[in-house]
């Protein structure tokens, strides 16, 4: 399957030269922007206060560093997936509908974009608190008796953060589902699959890279999540983002905020290492065939 | 961008009067946290004092930590350039160094009219409040709460329960703590921690919110959110004065006093003690400054001018002044580190 390409206008290709030069500016923006902020906070993570691992160290040394660190995991885990299995069924209606139900469908999935995070976690707050409409709700329908805790819990954050984080599951899994010719659907059709092997042996296996591509984009951002789980949960739900944040703004201590930078960096890149051999890379993101 | 540009030129003016000698500033930059606190500041004393004195009152927004680390930059340098800065309790004692002492009996009004305690060696008290126990008078109504030991009784005084986790927290719950668990107001220094840390056990559990902001503590009150909560003073007062049915309780209230200190060695050390001598002595500004910030002055003239009942609304009403902590900041600031570890693993935990 062969297209035009981006870097061919009327035929013609761009010099590896042009190439490199239009992509400059972006290089140059995550060179100031991130690369040399990171590193010399990792930097300082080594330097103060002596050279060393001492930073590091105090971070083994402590579970409860480790406790935070795994909740945060557990917490982006349960956020992907919830966010896979609702996400999926909104694409698969985004693909097979069209006219002005798709419209409706595709602003409903990009309108959160229109409004900031912090609304949207405000919105949560007001949804959540102990007399807020689903404490009323709960009443009314006879669950509870009396307004229960909802607001300032790992629920809470856990489902704010998979509203938030649901348009970046949505896309990518939609960007992979069009890309499916609908012949091979009517082919197993013709073949004797029904709908449900058609689903499971089709339509699944073509939409994986979308979905590694969503779960992917989710998970990273939900590990590093910092505004929702700062206004709806508790301390005792701390994430690490919250923590390096302490550390910085409270006291003050920045070598030992930059070890868990560190830390968290780790991570990240270990997770997507992992994901980039396991699956390739190049199909994931671009979602085509 | 404006109070920038002024304080360079405080500073060309400084460099000049210390060459030539003969140029005296006629003003004094003052370090205090943006907002409310310095235009009621502004409107009710430094524009008096202007008037009265001929020295202009140059206001410099800035947060405590940063206004501190830059404080300790210019002391390391050798060029102040702020005469007044904001201090809290421990800081007196923390950043003693770079303070000047204030003669508390060569100030007329201070003399005069301050309140026991409120000129201490290394700064003289600005407003205060307390960190107050403050309940919903709907939920208790016939059966109010009325100390530290009410609310850890969870069965008596049944309902969500609020404490901060901002602030000075590190000491200010495992205080509480003890005052609930039977220890004297005067004998709570040093702290037992292994103590209060086994009564903050029990209470933990019945936390339904523990509040970041003076913002935060207001809204959870107003919300229903808790029954019963921590709550800093002028915050209270706030919600209680916009009708939400609430009460403090001042018995085991910790006074929490923001002060004015002034930096050795600042360009005009005369000014900062004239200021505080007039701040402590004009009968005029206290009253609507007090009902503006929500915290008292600890003049005997400000408070006294308001309404008897209002008066009881805040810290240094006397009947309510002689029921609060009095915080050893020597021993919190000696200790601090050992605190904060104590309380962020206790928490997380």
């Amino acid at each position: 399957m062969t297209r035009p390409g981006f870097f061919q206008p009327n035929g013609r290709q761009l010099s590896s030269a042009g190439i490199l030069l239009l992509m400059a500016p972006f290089f140059m923006l995550i060179g100031f922007a991130f690369l040399y902020p990171l590193l010399s906070l990792l930097s300082l993570s080594v330097t103060e206060p002596e050279p060393g691992l001492s930073n590091y160290v105090r971070i083994l040394d402590n579970p409860l560093y480790f406790k935070v660190l795994l909740r945060t995991l557990w917490i982006a885990v349960l956020v992907s997936v919830l966010a896979l299995l609702m996400a999926f069924p909104v694409a698969m209606a985004m693909v097979s509908s069209s006219g002005p139900m798709a419209v409706f469908i595709t602003a409903f999935v990009l309108l959160p974009f229109w409004s900031s995070v912090l609304v949207r976690t405000a919105a949560w707050a007001v949804l959540l608190q102990r007399n807020g409409i689903v404490n009323d709700l709960l009443q009314v329908v006879g669950i509870t008796s009396e307004p229960i805790r909802l607001l300032y819990t790992q629920g809470a954050v856990v489902v704010a953060m998979t509203h938030v984080l649901l348009p970046f599951m949505v896309l990518p899994i939609y960007g992979a589902l069009r890309n499916i010719p609908s012949d091979y659907d009517r082919a197993a059709a013709i073949c004797g699959a029904g709908p449900l092997r058609r689903f499971a042996e089709v339509t699944v296996p073509l939409a994986l890279p979308g979905v590694l591509g969503g779960v992917i984009l989710v998970f990273l951002t939900a590990l590093g999540y910092f505004i929702t789980p700062a206004l709806l949960g508790s301390p005792k739900e701390m994430m690490i983002a919250t923590l390096i944040s302490q550390q910085l703004r409270e006291f003050l201590d920045w070598p030992f905020a930059a070890a868990l930078v560190g830390v968290l960096t780790l991570f990240v890149t270990a997770i997507t290492l992992v994901f980039s051999k396991v699956f390739r890379f190049d199909r994931m993101l671009g979602g085509q065939l | 961008m404006k109070q920038t540009r002024k304080l360079t030129g405080i500073a060309l003016a400084l460099t000049v009067a210390t060459v030539g000698q003969a140029v005296r500033a006629d003003e004094i930059v003052i370090a205090t946290t943006g907002g409310l606190m310095r235009n009621m500041m502004e409107e009710y004393f430094y524009l008096p004092f202007a008037e009265a004195s001929g020295t202009e009152v140059i206001p410099f927004d800035i947060e405590v930590p940063d206004q501190w680390a830059r404080a300790e930059g210019m002391a390391r340098t050798g060029d102040v350039e702020f005469d007044i800065v904001t201090a809290t309790g421990p800081d007196l004692v923390g950043k003693a160094e770079i303070l000047e002492t204030i003669p508390c009996d060569d100030l007329a009004n201070v003399k005069e009219y301050a309140l026991p305690g409120a000129c201490q060696p290394k700064g003289i008290a600005r407003t205060t409040g307390g960190m107050v126990m403050t309940y919903n008078t709907d939920t208790f109504a016939g059966n109010e709460p009325r100390t530290w030991a009410d609310f850890w009784d969870t069965e008596k005084f049944p309902g969500p329960r609020g404490l901060p986790d901002t602030g000075d927290r590190d000491w200010w719950l495992p205080t509480v703590a003890l005052l609930a668990d039977g220890v004297a107001k005067e004998d709570l220094y040093p702290l037992d921690l292994d103590r209060a840390y086994a009564k903050l056990d029990e209470i933990k559990p019945h936390i339904a919110v523990w509040w970041k902001t003076g913002n935060q503590v207001q809204q959870i009150m107003r919300d229903n959110e808790v029954a019963i909560t921590m709550s800093y003073s002028g915050r209270a007062l706030k919600v209680i004065q916009d009708g939400s049915p609430f009460a403090m309780a001042w018995d085991g209230a910790i006074r929490d006093t923001g002060y004015l200190a002034v930096l050795k060695n600042s360009p005009n050390t005369e000014g900062a003690m004239k200021f505080i001598d007039f701040f402590y002595g004009s009968a005029e500004g206290h009253p609507g400054f007090i009902q503006a910030v929500g915290y008292a002055t600890s003049s005997t003239i400000g408070l006294s001018q308001l309404p008897e009942e209002e008066q009881k609304l805040y810290a240094t009403y006397p009947a309510n002044y002689e029921l609060l902590v009095d915080p050893d900041f020597e021993w919190i600031g000696a200790h601090r580190d050992e605190l904060r570890e104590r309380w962020t693993n206790w928490l997380l935990q």
